[in-house]
């Protein structure tokens, strides 16, 4: 007899959703085994990379390395953005709205709003829009981002248990896709979902922001619970868990003090420009074989390489 | 099966502050409706107590005693309040709540259970920490039976605790708790069983937990549990304990035997039953609107 390998039984299947509008919109998910066994069941939406723009010039809150590849682009975020898709190919834009942070520039949120509608109407890409888990601000912010921006499917993130409902509601209304966003802990993640379809969101306009750690600052936790939400999607046939993952892994990497040290201060760590693209890349690897289905990176050589690692995986 | 009256806490807001304040009268009240609800046990909670425990537990115990004729659980980490609540305990056989498998606490608390003859949990807690499956809480077990009896502690007198983790927290180590219980007649003979329930819902909206402690209790007492440390308010549940509500037993077996359920035959408060058996076996993921899906 010949040799049968045992193959994992699913009950369940990940529910697409299409972020954007026209040609250049993007569906994620569909995926009917755990991430890349496509042994076992299919896969027909690779995942995908949205490249991260911020709304105002970082400044030092970037490592050099990051800054000199938009050095001519970093105060005009419709530029950037515009640079992005153009040069580096991105797919999708992740805009985060720092200037909105009431901790520190603390931009009206008019003017933030203004920004966004600027970005959205420069590229033909879907665009994520990220505030800063402030929950007055985020609401006030993503409120007339949803309004100005209505019908482009972007995406608004994070939504949390504290403003879904209010958000959630400008997504419905305007016709976005919600990022849930529960801290790294599967039943919460359960529990927003929930909430959401009880406010009305409908299930394919939900992605899960499991809360996203990076390389050596919690990367196995976030790993273990997105593995726990695959298993119950596809394994016990969860609804309420069975919607793509989105890993906002950019901001997380190069925050670390790791990345933003210079040859000087950590010669023993190697070259600063390749040490931090590593960390991002293989922060956004794990995340991939833990099932993530959009991962937001900043620097393109990172992009370069994780999209050569999914075209290999998917081929 | 034996319940244990869990109220008389250090962390309720209420029964808290009578024990700073040694509020007797208010204990006392508490106390009575323990009796009356049918406890066989009155836990005394008091924290680790620090400097203060000894002497609580010397005050506390004579004030119990004066109202009710319950044995008390001595529940605190404090060596010297245990010893201090033995030696005022004059009625009945006194409970150590407990002793985990520690060599430091084993040493301290093994003597003086022999010492008083008294009763004590045997709280499979190692020197590492929480077991992580049934085989740790073997290996647990057998450690703390050795050392039992090599005091010369009867069986009889012991009461073993798997430890009861949250649903929303660690379904899987409940599992492994369950599957403790399988093996545990065979490990030690003659000893009984113990958990503290609540902790289930530890975390739960607080109207929701007593359904998830209700479940709970059904399962345990499925796969031998012999008592269990309880809210004393929960009317229903002791109802569960005394063998009172057959069907809903039986309903809850079904879920754990997978046999095919009709929800639509169901009243309301059966289908809570069986999608909360569902979440605690982990056929469904806990969320806290579990009785909602």
């Amino acid at each position: 007899m010949a040799f049968e390998p045992t193959k994992q039984k699913y009950t369940g299947a990940i529910r697409q959703v299409t972020l954007g509008t026209g040609p250049k919109a993007v569906t994620v998910g569909g995926r009917s085994c755990f991430p890349f066994y496509t042994f076992e069941g299919s896969m027909p939406n690779a995942p995908r990379i949205a490249m991260e723009v911020w709304d105002k010039n970082p400044g030092d809150d970037w490592p050099a390395a990051a800054r000199e590849p938009f050095a001519d682009v970093l105060d005009d975020p419709a530029a950037w953005a515009k640079k992005c898709v153009e040069v580096y190919g991105a797919e999708m834009i992740a805009l985060q709205t720092r200037s909105a942070d009431p901790n520190a520039d603390n931009r009206p949120a008019e003017e933030v709003a203004a920004v966004v509608k600027k970005v959205v109407d420069a590229v033909d890409v879907p665009v994520i829009v990220w505030g800063v888990a402030n929950h007055e601000k985020d609401i006030e912010v993503m409120r007339l981002v949803a309004e100005q921006c209505s019908g482009k499917r972007l995406a608004l993130a994070p939504v949390e248990e504290g403003d879904h409902k209010q958000i959630g509601a400008s997504c419905m209304a305007y016709g976005h896709v919600v990022v849930a966003s529960s801290p790294i802990d599967v039943n919460l993640a359960k529990q927003l979902n929930v909430l959401l379809g009880n406010l009305g969101v409908r299930d394919d306009n939900i992605l899960i922001d499991p809360t996203t750690g990076a390389l050596g600052y919690g990367l196995e936790y976030t790993y273990s619970v997105m593995e726990r939400i695959t298993q119950a999607a596809l394994a016990q046939g969860d609804d309420k868990l069975a919607n793509p993952i989105i890993n906002n892994i950019g901001i997380e990497v190069w925050k670390t003090k790791e990345a933003g040290q210079s040859a000087e201060e950590a010669p023993e760590l190697g070259d600063p420009k390749m040490r931090a693209i590593m960390m991002e890349a293989v922060t956004a690897v794990s995340f991939l074989l833990a099932g993530s289905d959009i991962v937001v990176l900043r620097h393109p050589e990172t992009v370069k390489l994780v999209k050569g690692y999914i075209e290999k995986m998917m081929a | 099966m034996k319940l244990i009256g869990e109220n008389l806490n250090i962390v309720s807001k209420k029964y808290g502050k009578a024990l700073k304040e040694r509020d007797a009268k208010t204990l006392q009240e508490l106390a009575i409706q323990m009796a009356e609800a049918g406890m066989d046990y009155i836990d005394l909670n008091i924290g680790p107590a620090g400097k203060y425990g000894e002497e609580l537990m010397s005050w506390l115990v004579p004030v119990i005693h004066e109202v009710v004729d319950l044995p008390l659980a001595l529940d605190t980490s404090n060596i010297k309040a245990i010893a201090a609540g033995l030696k005022a305990h004059k009625k009945g056989r006194a409970m150590i709540n407990s002793i985990m498998v520690r060599p430091e606490r084993m040493e301290a608390l093994l003597p003086l259970a022999k010492e008083y003859d008294a009763e004590f949990v045997g709280l499979l807690w190692g020197p590492e920490g929480m077991p992580r499956d049934e085989n740790e809480r073997g290996a647990l077990c057998a450690e703390l039976l050795f050392r039992a009896t090599e005091q010369g502690i009867a069986p009889e007198r012991i009461y073993i605790d798997p430890i009861q983790t949250p649903v929303n927290v660690q379904q899987s180590q409940i599992m492994s708790a369950l599957a403790f219980m399988k093996m545990f007649p065979d490990i030690a003979p003659g000893c009984s069983s113990t958990i503290g329930l609540s902790n289930v819902s530890n975390g739960a909206p607080d109207h929701l937990r007593p359904i998830l402690n209700r479940v709970m209790l059904i399962i345990w007492k499925r796969w031998g549990m012999q008592s269990a440390i309880v809210d004393c308010f929960d009317k229903e549940l002791h109802a569960i304990a005394r063998g009172q509500r057959p069907e809903l037993e039986a309903l809850v077996h079904k879920v754990e035997d997978g046999e095919p359920i009709d929800m639509s035959s169901l009243t309301k408060e059966e289908q809570d039953y069986v999608k909360t058996a569902r979440v605690i076996l982990g056929y469904t993921l806990y969320s806290d609107s579990w009785l909602e899906l």
